[in-house]
């Protein structure tokens, strides 16, 4: 089991939900992503995303304005 | 002083605080609030909300005060668009309406304990923000607006004018995304 | 949705746990600051004016709306062919639907009293003009990161980027500006305005708009089924 860590400081949408669904696609299952984010809307797109598409998924708010978005690969 | 942080840190738990302040509304909360303010603005105003004009206004004041001349170019040289002009920023209300949006996006975000200043990150974000602006402002005074003006507006006043423009708009984000992840990622 | 850590049920390796974090600040001072200069901001404006006052409240409410739902007509546009979620999408085919029966309302009540309509000036041409116009639009606020609405809200949020595309967006405007008299001549004039009810009947263009917006809505919600399944 796999934990990768990307960072998406300073991105803006749709800049982290696509590197997240690249990296996704790497992985295995079991296997957990960290998106770091510090953009708003991708607060709420990116773990939206992820659960219609069936993957366990937590929001931490880390710092003002700054989340980890983590998200665990189930198939 | 350390109260006064105890005290702060107490309304950032209170589950109260996080529901009218904190949690981000769902996207239809946020639609049918931006209708009612909508259309409360063409109720009261008389015209539709609309944003990207402004920004012309702005390009004339500032290349104004840098010694150029508009009054000859076709787009200001209505009266109406040269008494625009001449009040001046101060008392041009669209101005304060985009300013307002700024302001209220900033409470939103203060309120919620989110702020934080991000700053650019590489030079693919200075380009795409360069190439994005020019695009979406030359677009936009050609088509008659922007996604508010044009298309928000345009749709809600039944104007077919709308429709095309959200139709070619698509089109071109379709376009935008290709160029955004071949060559802004 | 709960955007705060509630007890996990993600098994974590123990170097990222969340226990080790610094304490959060709370930034309600700050707020409470912008709070009172923007009361004090629109009380100067009242002053002056209370039309102008109206629209800086306006904006004001627009902008917390954009801001606190993260509404963004960008990626109503963008997700359907990007990711293939049509969420924000069907947000904004809904304010389609209901600003076309508030703004119809108000504008047969001028129209069936005899009074010039409200508003007509948002009833453009379309010509070429608008195809090309729009379509740069498009393009521009995908790799922007935002639209007209949204670039002004993210400066608010604190994005230098955003910064950035709002004063490109300015020159861009200028540009335009200046280029609109040939793009007037040969496309613009040329163009023809077509309000719906001239065409279909006030009752009858509100009917088939509506039809319209709601098999859009049906269309991206199976679009993201598809998209989903695939």
């Amino acid at each position: 089991m796999q934990e990768i860590v990307i960072d998406c400081l300073g991105e803006a949408c749709p800049v982290p939900l696509v590197k997240a669904q690249n990296k996704l696609k790497e992985m295995n299952i079991g296997d957990i992503l960290i998106c770091q984010i510090d953009h708003s809307c991708a607060m709420k797109n990116l773990p939206e995303w992820a659960r219609t598409d069936g993957h366990n998924v937590e929001v931490d708010e880390v710092d003002d304005g700054e989340w980890e978005v983590v998200i665990e690969k189930v198939k | 002083m350390s109260t006064f942080k105890e005290t702060m840190l107490k309304i950032s738990n209170n589950d109260m605080y996080k529901k009218w302040l904190k949690t981000a509304w769902p996207y239809v909360t946020g639609a049918v609030l931006l209708s009612l303010f909508q259309i409360a603005t063409l109720a009261s105003t008389g015209n539709p909300w609309g944003v990207s004009g402004v920004f012309a206004n702005w390009g004339a004041w500032i290349y104004e005060a840098f010694g150029g001349s508009v009054a000859k170019w076709y787009y200001f040289s209505s009266d109406g668009a040269q008494a625009t002009l001449e009040n001046g920023f101060l008392n041009h209300a669209g101005s304060w309406r985009n300013i307002g949006i700024i302001l209220g996006a900033l409470l939103s975000v203060l309120f919620a304990s989110q702020l934080k200043i991000k700053k650019i990150k590489s030079k693919k974000q200075i380009i795409a923000a360069s190439l994005g602006g020019l695009l979406m402002g030359y677009g936009a005074r050609i088509a008659f607006g922007c996604n508010i003006g044009a298309l928000f507006s345009g749709i809600a006043s039944l104007s077919l004018s709308g429709w095309v423009f959200a139709i070619a708009m698509f089109g071109g984000a379709v376009v935008g995304s290709k160029l955004l992840v071949k060559f802004f990622m | 949705m709960s955007d705060t850590g509630t007890t996990s049920t993600i098994k974590r390796s123990s170097s990222r746990s969340r226990t080790k974090r610094k304490p959060k600040k709370s930034q309600l001072p700050q707020a409470t600051f912008v709070l009172i200069v923007v009361i004090a901001l629109g009380l100067f404006l009242s002053g002056r004016d209370n039309g102008i006052a109206w629209f800086f409240v306006t904006g004001l409410a627009f902008g917390y709306i954009l801001q606190r739902s993260r509404f963004c007509f960008t990626a109503s546009m963008r997700d359907p062919y990007l990711t293939g979620g049509t969420t924000l999408t069907r947000a904004v085919l809904i304010a389609f639907a209901i600003t076309t029966i508030g703004f119809t309302a108000i504008k047969y009540g001028y129209f069936s009293k005899g009074l010039p309509i409200p508003g007509m000036s948002y009833v453009a041409p379309i010509s070429l003009a608008t195809v090309i116009g729009a379509f740069m639009f498009g393009v521009g606020m995908v790799i922007a990161g935002g639209c007209a609405s949204g670039t002004l809200m993210r400066v608010g949020e604190g994005f230098t980027m955003q910064l950035l595309s709002l004063t490109f967006f300015t020159v861009g405007s200028l540009i335009g500006a200046n280029h609109f008299g040939w793009w007037k001549d040969v496309f613009t004039s040329k163009g023809t305005k077509v309000f719906l009810p001239d065409v279909f009947g006030w009752f009858g263009a509100v009917v088939i708009q509506l039809l319209i917006i709601f098999l859009l809505y049906i269309a991206a919600e199976k679009w993201q089924d598809a998209k989903a399944n695939h």
